[in-house]
């Protein structure tokens, strides 16, 4: 598999701070990945990100974008291959309609008019937005502010996805919808997927979840695998899955396979159960 | 302290073109010392009507009593302070009001306008740090080096300081890590175990599920049922229309139900449904 990012002891700490934010900490994500970054408020993910997109500097360590290491004369080529969508959709307007919007990135990249229309017709379909194009991007639901914040993202063309908190202040069907169409553009147009996230069932998506905790990498694994440590999560500033604590409450009695399942797993276990009483 | 909504409509930008309802007649109750939710989609009318309670905002028709207090139409920006300190908001992302050098003077903000003298406005200080689960040593710090869950507790500390009779929750727990959010949760339940009536605004349905006495739904400004969550969670009608989401637990009690499972009411907690899967699958 071929690396996307490649990160290499980094360290980071913030001015006049007594402990290092990011702590010698190293990560590869590979192409196409869905990555779940997942740690407790102030555990360092968010840093991490500043890190990736070049907001703020690293005090040692590399960072390599598509096999690049990043430095301040090319951090504006390595950015054009990151696209970044924020907690708060409200921060992130700036056009008087949906579809000034989206064009906002491509203006900032000076792509001449005409294919400027085209890319962001095309950016809206994707995110399924088209019909919204003339609307005021105030008037709409958060989960329709998302989905024109992904497309104005998509619109630049980015080979990664750093998804921050996106889907936190959205109702729950406004970050279903979020998340599978971020699934799907994932896979149809080949994009890597960095979610930082408190959400543990947005993390089931992903292939692989890396919890972080004071600036270290703490977990590295398969969302099985993270799912097992069970109430160890709540160190790491994480609930345990719902599946999780309903089978604890189920007591020993009933006769459950070990370890993870998933919710479509645990219903069919128990109508197994429920059938040959 | 009791509220009363009687027939409340809220109109932005009344006389004009763009005129729209955030309020449509909306009346109920508010029961004193309950932990009631208020839920509903995004831009439905929530934080609208909260925000009358403290008169920040004011009915177009229609009046609102809170404890002996009438709010209406009429009601004067003049001599709102008694009716502001009986009724403590906490905002959505409440950092954003931080504006102290530090955090003890921020804490100590509220109780001074309110009329307490610098030493009380300390001493609450003092004791609201430690409720909110951080100790003494951030008082000194400024609330802008600390991180975001930190900055969150500072503020809701802040409107604790002024011991308000009902605290007014919009969304006090977003961006929180879950661990984050139960804690205050938490202290939000123990506020309203000494006596607090407490008003929280959410999105989160396992919070309604495991913490409200009562809960309301909002939908385009109108109010579209209010009762217990067991009770509320159980209407057929409003989940065929899709006004309202399940807590997990009852979700998942629904699917069950798909096949063999029989559930009266949908439980709404992880331990009530833990209880009916046992009971309908042993006998316990």
């Amino acid at each position: 598999m071929e690396k996307i990012i490649s990160i290499k002891d980094l360290n980071y700490t913030y001015p006049d701070a007594k402990h290092p934010a990011i702590n010698n900490l190293s990560l590869d994500i590979y192409k196409n990945e869905w990555v779940s970054i997942v740690g407790k408020n102030g555990s360092g993910k968010s840093t991490l990100t500043k890190l990736i997109d070049g907001l703020i500097e690293a005090e040692s360590g590399t960072i390599a974008i598509d096999g690049q290491i990043i430095n301040e004369d090319n951090i504006w080529e390595a950015r054009t291959k990151i696209g970044i969508v924020f907690q708060n959709p409200d921060h992130q307007f700036v056009g008087a309609t949906v579809e000034d919007d989206v064009a906002f990135g491509l203006e900032n990249q000076g792509i001449p008019r005409d294919k400027m229309v085209t890319e962001v017709d095309e950016a809206l379909k994707l995110v399924k937005m088209s019909d919204f194009k003339k609307r005021d991007p105030q008037s709409l639901s958060g989960g329709q502010k998302q989905r024109v914040a992904i497309a104005g993202v998509l619109a630049t063309k980015p080979q990664i996805i750093i998804m921050d908190e996106s889907t936190s202040m959205l109702d729950p069907d406004g970050r279903r919808t979020v998340l599978n169409l971020v699934q799907q553009l994932r896979q149809e147009q080949d994009l890597t997927i960095i979610s930082i996230t408190h959400d543990i069932e947005e993390t089931e998506l992903s292939q692989r979840i890396v919890v972080i905790n004071d600036g270290k990498i703490v977990q590295d694994g398969k969302p099985v695998e993270i799912y097992d440590l069970g109430s160890n999560l709540r160190k790491f500033g994480l609930e345990e899955p719902f599946t999780n604590k309903l089978i604890s409450t189920l007591g020993d009695k009933l006769k459950l396979p070990e370890g993870y399942l998933n919710e479509e797993e645990l219903k069919q276990q128990l109508w197994k159960l429920h059938s040959i009483m | 302290m009791e509220i009363t909504f009687d027939h409340v409509t809220h109109s932005y930008n009344p006389n004009s073109p763009t005129a729209n309802l955030g309020l449509d007649d909306v009346s109920f109750t508010i029961k004193d010392k309950l932990f009631t939710a208020i839920v509903g989609q995004t831009g439905s009318g929530k934080s609208t009507l909260v925000r009358h309670i403290n008169a920040l905002l004011k009915p177009t028709s229609g009046n609102i009593k809170v404890g002996e207090r009438v709010i209406t139409s009429e009601t004067n920006n003049k001599n709102l302070k008694p009716l502001r300190k009986q009724v403590g908001m906490v905002f959505q992302f409440p950092e954003n009001q931080l504006f102290e050098d530090t955090v003890e003077k921020d804490i100590m903000f509220g109780p001074m306008n309110f009329g307490a003298s610098e030493e009380e406005a300390r001493e609450s200080a003092h004791k609201m740090i430690k409720m909110v689960g951080l100790d003494e040593t951030y008082l000194t710090q400024s609330p802008f080096d600390l991180s975001g869950g930190q900055m969150r507790r500072v503020a809701i500390a802040g409107v604790l300081a002024s011991d308000p009779e009902t605290i007014i929750l919009d969304e006090p727990t977003a961006g929180l890590d879950p661990v984050g959010r139960k804690e205050i949760m938490e202290l939000f339940k123990g506020l309203q175990e000494e006596g607090k009536t407490i008003i929280l605004i959410t999105h989160n349905m396992d919070d309604v599920a495991d913490y409200a006495d009562e809960m309301a739904v909002i939908h385009r400004g109108k109010l579209i049922t209010e009762g217990l969550p067991k009770e509320v969670f159980n209407n057929q009608d409003l989940l065929k229309e899709d006004l309202l989401t399940l807590p997990k637990s009852a979700a998942f009690a629904k699917e069950l139900s798909k096949k063999g499972f029989q559930f009266d009411k949908l439980p709404i907690t992880i331990d009530e449904l833990g209880i009916e899967i046992k009971q309908q699958l042993n006998g316990d």
